[in-house]
């Protein structure tokens, strides 16, 4: 029997396991419990425990899986329910109550209870789709299909929707028919900068040294940014078989999945996924009978921004402070222990399996033509429906943020998108129309990044989120090159004095040239890119960095030591004392008609008294610059 | 090919051994190139204070002189607005983090810093930027020999040389960004560590953050 | 409390073993001594240098760099602050402030009684919860100040405010 057949038959065998597992899985009634570490936050244990709870106290026949993230983030606790004969429908906002009513009157009867449907999987008569909704229309998942729907700790669940079916179609064909695939798909890598995956594994593969390695990095830093933990958590095979397919093309034998310490159930449940492929014959010796051998680890990462930093990432495997290292030689020609190292992101790693088993075409058929394909990416601030949402290369922001993320929430304006993390930017409403691919977004001023995109408004000040990222660098510089470790410092206390009023026009000039140097004379790309939200705020928002100097305003109500929170005595009602009670530092006091007002001298600004002055009466404001409080209370 | 290359540095036609970093072939045809952390014999060069910038004709931007092997026919350039501009401002920074406090410092006259201030014209005293609080104190524990870290540059040789030359590894960097500084095992002071005072680290601070004690009679204490 | 003498340190030697003093294994080492001691004691640091055979400082160097390791005890209850993005924007810092304030220590800190150790941790992922804390690894969403309150009442910090909410009608006092 030829190696290929060999090959052929060992998939077959497992696939049919599996198919035979998951049909009568199909047959029962089941519900899936989003257990991503953002569903476990929101409460899926105890939803969970519930439903176990009532399910043995009616003593139905009902499965209950924990799966991982649907992406509709926002509706957590979420809950799929398949019952033959239904389409599975899924449940947002769950707690025990809707519990009880669902398995009363869903599972022990017939009524799915729509009213609290978020929306059908399946097509059907009844009820709408997800792709029924605005974002559904926009959204097209890859590699983001089977998140929320298989539990990620079987292997089976995987393997019966054709999991690991690019790996046997791989490897029965020659190693570079692999890369000429990856390289004519034109996958660029997700995890920031966007260099073509092939070139890449070409680059690797062309090196004389025969011990390679291949690493996955999944040192998700970026703030604002969860996709790698979302995908890992909710379907790490598809990343592993992505890896095993990119060893078998550049043939290495061993490889590494850096995850951060931060994720620790990314962590336990890439480990599950390891063992039950290495029990299935998909890792270790003579992958699928093929001849071909190659194993995985988890290597977990120590809490440092700067190892998403490739050359950082490799020293830090290797025990090493992770410092940066002066590029050339690249990874692909000295990486781990000195040799060819083939390393890319989790979510590149993702899309070799679909790329393998839809051919290059279908790739290309996605997405823009200098960015084919989609797009993953976590979407949280000031939007309605927060989420991790994968929309085809060439969306517009403003379809993003209005169609997708169902726009601005209470009312508010829509201010900046804030794109890339601490390397990116943020853009303006005259940026919306821009389509998302790695080339517009770098003339924009921005960088795709790795996907985490924070939406802001106009309760949100751009110099204080300028500050914000440049504490965020500086505290995550190595420290090693001059400029990173002292310019960003120097940025850090000037952008300071800004938000506290201090600061003068001729700061902005420093600021700017400073920025400039640090991009040009970094050593690696954190500090390279370290400058940006400075810079694009500085560019989009300039009128607010002049107010804050100027007239000591914070037009965004937003910097402490602008503002000062003031009760209006004319919205202010007698009969109400929540504040006073929410007031964490008994700064609120009964004036003697009965109304309430602050003492400024004990006051933090911690905002809780403006949160909870209920809204027949919203009586609490915020003033800048804080002088308009003498003016008010001189006119009384 | 030959060993040797030709290469043009401002103008000048010199031979330099193929290979060789582009900085030491010029400082050894007595051409200035600022420079901090670089050693000859640090390999690979950490090219971490970023002060050693030249333009290399082709480049699309200009490069760090430590890290550059030589070539055939390489043309650079030591000067240009754009490296000017760079050196300028990764100097201002050195110094907006320096001790400054020359009259009162071991190497007066034969500081890096200085040196480097006057062959570009450079003010040690910052001007756009403020100085940045004074780091740590003075390490006087052993006999012989002081650390004081407000001096210290961060350019790293002194742990190479207690590890590579003295063979010893008392010290090293530890934390990260701002706060990294140059430490020894929980920041212990020196004599409570391996040091045997050889001196090592003395001879090759390009400032004056490791330096000899002076007894009363001017002379260097010995131990 | 320091661990010292050579019985604190055996978990230590089980883990050296373990990975056969393996140099390049430097990181889970200090992961798992961590795990096992809560910390880093010197001695332990000086016990792992020796048998990978490397300067003590340079295991100093690397306990210091890493935001994981931990050069002194822990408290009972780890309160982790998440300042990613998203929290920053809607009140991380509020509940940074507010988890200082009730016990008056500041971040990176442990109080006297060791009870409560605070920290502030990038982004754990959790952005649609903003803001974020993670107590003893579980993690919590949107905390407001009164939340931080809760938290610690349920975690059994004496010396609170009584919940004002239910005697809010007599008010303050006028200062």
């Amino acid at each position: 029997m030829s190696a290929v057949t060999e090959i052929g038959l060992t998939y077959a065998g497992l696939r049919r396991q599996a198919e035979e597992k998951a049909t009568r899985l199909k047959a029962q009634a089941v519900i899936r419990i989003g257990s991503a570490t953002c569903g476990l936050a929101a409460g899926a244990a105890a939803v969970k425990e519930a439903f176990e709870r009532e399910i043995s106290k009616r003593r139905l026949p009902v499965k209950v899986l924990e799966t991982g993230c649907l992406g509709h983030c926002h509706a957590e606790p979420l809950v799929i329910i398949s019952r033959p004969g239904f389409p599975g429908i899924a449940y947002g906002f769950v707690d025990e109550d809707l519990v009880e009513l669902l398995v009363k009157n869903f599972l022990e009867g017939d009524d799915p209870c729509y009213e609290y449907a978020l929306a059908a999987l399946d097509p059907n008569d009844v009820f709408p789709t997800f792709e029924d909704f605005p974002r559904g229309v926009y959204e097209k998942k890859i590699i983001s299909g089977e998140s929320g729907i298989i539990d990620p700790k079987e292997i089976e669940q995987y393997l019966a929707g054709g999991g690991y079916g690019a790996l046997a179609e791989v490897l029965a064909r020659p190693p570079q028919e692999v890369i000429r695939e990856i390289k004519g798909a034109n996958l660029r890598g997700r995890g920031g900068a966007g260099f073509p995956a092939g070139v890449k594994w070409e680059l690797c593969d062309r090196q004389e040294e025969r011990e390679r390695f291949i690493i996955c990095n999944g040192d998700e830093g970026d703030p604002g940014a969860f996709m790698d933990r979302s995908l890992l958590e909710s379907n790490p095979h598809l990343c592993i078989e992505g890896m095993i397919i990119g060893a078998y093309a550049i043939q290495a034998r061993q490889g590494y999945i850096y995850i951060r310490a931060e994720y620790p159930l990314a962590i336990e449940r890439v480990n599950v996924a390891l063992n039950q492929a290495r029990e299935k014959g998909l890792l270790g010796e003579s992958i699928l009978n093929s001849g071909f051998s190659f194993d995985l680890e988890v290597f977990q990462g120590s809490g440092a921004f700067v190892c998403g930093e490739s050359s950082a990432l490799v020293r830090s495997m290797e025990g090493e402070r992770g410092v940066p290292r002066h590029r050339p030689p690249r990874l692909t020609e000295s990486g781990f222990r000195g040799k060819p190292t083939l390393l890319n992101n989790v979510k590149t790693f993702c899309y070799v399996p679909p790329i393998i088993r839809h051919g290059k075409d279908w790739f290309k058929g996605m997405g823009t033509a200098s960015s084919p394909g989609t797009a993953l990416f976590s979407l949280v601030g000031k939007v309605a429906h927060t989420g991790l949402v994968e929309v085809p290369m060439g969306t517009t922001l403003r379809e993003l943020v209005f169609e997708v993320g169902g726009g601005i929430p209470d009312g508010k304006q829509f201010k900046a998108v804030q794109i890339g993390g601490p390397s990116g930017g943020c853009l303006p409403e005259s940026a919306l129309d821009i389509p998302i691919d790695y080339d517009s977004l770098h003339e924009a001023g921005a960088i795709m990044g790795s996907g985490g995109l924070v939406v802001m408004d106009d309760d949100d000040c751009m110099v204080a989120v300028a500050r914000y990222f440049l504490e965020f660098t500086q505290q995550e510089s190595c420290g090693q090159c001059t400029f990173c470790r002292l310019g960003t410092r120097h940025m850090l206390d000037l952008l300071t004095a800004i938000c506290q009023g201090k600061g003068d026009l001729k700061s902005l000039d420093t600021l700017k040239d400073l920025a400039e140097d640090i991009k040009a004379g970094s050593l690696c790309g954190l500090g390279k890119t370290a400058p940006n939200p400075v810079l694009t705020t500085l560019r989009y928002f300039r009128e607010e960095y002049v107010a804050h100097i100027r007239e000591g305003i914070c037009p965004a109500k937003m910097c402490p030591d602008l503002i000062v929170y003031y009760i209006e005595p004319e919205k202010c009602s007698k009969l109400c004392n929540v504040c006073v009670g929410s007031c964490p530092v008994d700064a609120i006091y009964t004036r003697e008609d009965g109304l309430k007002a602050i003492d400024q001298k004990k006051c933090v600004k911690c905002d809780n008294c403006l949160k909870t002055c209920p809204p027949q009466y919203q009586a609490v404001i915020k003033l800048s610059p804080p002088e308009k409080l003498a003016e008010l209370e001189g006119k009384k | 090919m030959s060993e040797q290359v030709t290469i043009t540095i401002d103008g000048r036609e010199l031979s330099a051994r193929r290979g060789e970093k582009l900085l030491w072939a010029a400082l050894r045809n007595e051409i200035y190139i600022p420079h901090l952390c670089a050693w000859p014999e640090i390999e690979p060069p950490e090219a971490s204070c970023r002060l050693c910038y030249v333009e290399i004709e082709g480049r699309e931007r200009p490069v760090t002189s430590c890290t550059e092997p030589v070539i055939e026919g390489m043309v650079v350039h030591t000067r240009s607005p754009r490296v000017d501009r760079l050196v300028a401002s990764a100097f201002e920074l050195i110094m907006s983090d320096h001790h400054l406090n020359c009259a009162k410092c071991p190497q007066h006259k034969r500081c890096e810093l200085q040196k480097i201030a006057r062959e570009r014209r450079l003010r040690l005293r910052p001007s756009r930027l403020t100085a940045l609080p004074r780091r740590g104190e003075r390490d006087d524990s052993l006999k012989t020999i002081y650390f004081d870290s407000g001096r210290c540059v961060l350019c790293g040789r002194c742990i190479w040389a207690c590890r590579e030359l003295a063979r010893v590894g008392a010290i090293g960097f530890s934390r990260r960004g701002y706060k990294q500084a140059v430490t020894t095992f929980g920041d212990l002071p020196l004599a409570e560590t391996a040091c045997t005072e050889c001196g090592e680290c003395v001879e090759i601070c390009p400032v004056g953050a490791f330096s000899y004690k002076i007894n009363a009679g001017g002379e260097r204490e010995s131990l | 409390m320091e661990i010292g003498g050579s019985e604190g340190l055996l978990p230590v030697e089980e883990i050296l073993s373990r990975y056969r003093n393996d140099r390049e294994k430097l990181i889970p080492i200090l992961q798992q001594v961590q795990e096992k001691l809560g910390y880093l004691p010197l001695a332990a640091m000086e016990r792992i240098a020796r048998a990978v055979r490397v300067p003590a400082v340079e295991v100093y160097g690397l306990a210091t760099f890493y935001n994981q390791f931990r050069l002194n005890p822990p408290g009972d209850h780890q309160i982790k602050i998440c300042m990613g993005t998203a929290c920053y924007m809607v009140g991380g810092q509020i509940a940074l402030d507010s988890f200082e304030r009730r016990l008056q220590i500041g971040e990176d800190e442990t109080t006297p009684d060791r009870r409560f150790s605070l920290e502030r941790v990038a982004c754990v992922g959790c952005c649609t919860l903003a803001p974020v804390v993670v107590i003893n690894e579980r993690v919590e969403g949107k905390v407001t100040p009164t939340r931080v309150d809760g938290i610690l009442l349920e975690l059994g910090l004496e010396g609170l405010p009584e919940q004002k909410n239910s005697a809010s009608e007599e008010g303050g006092k006028t200062p």
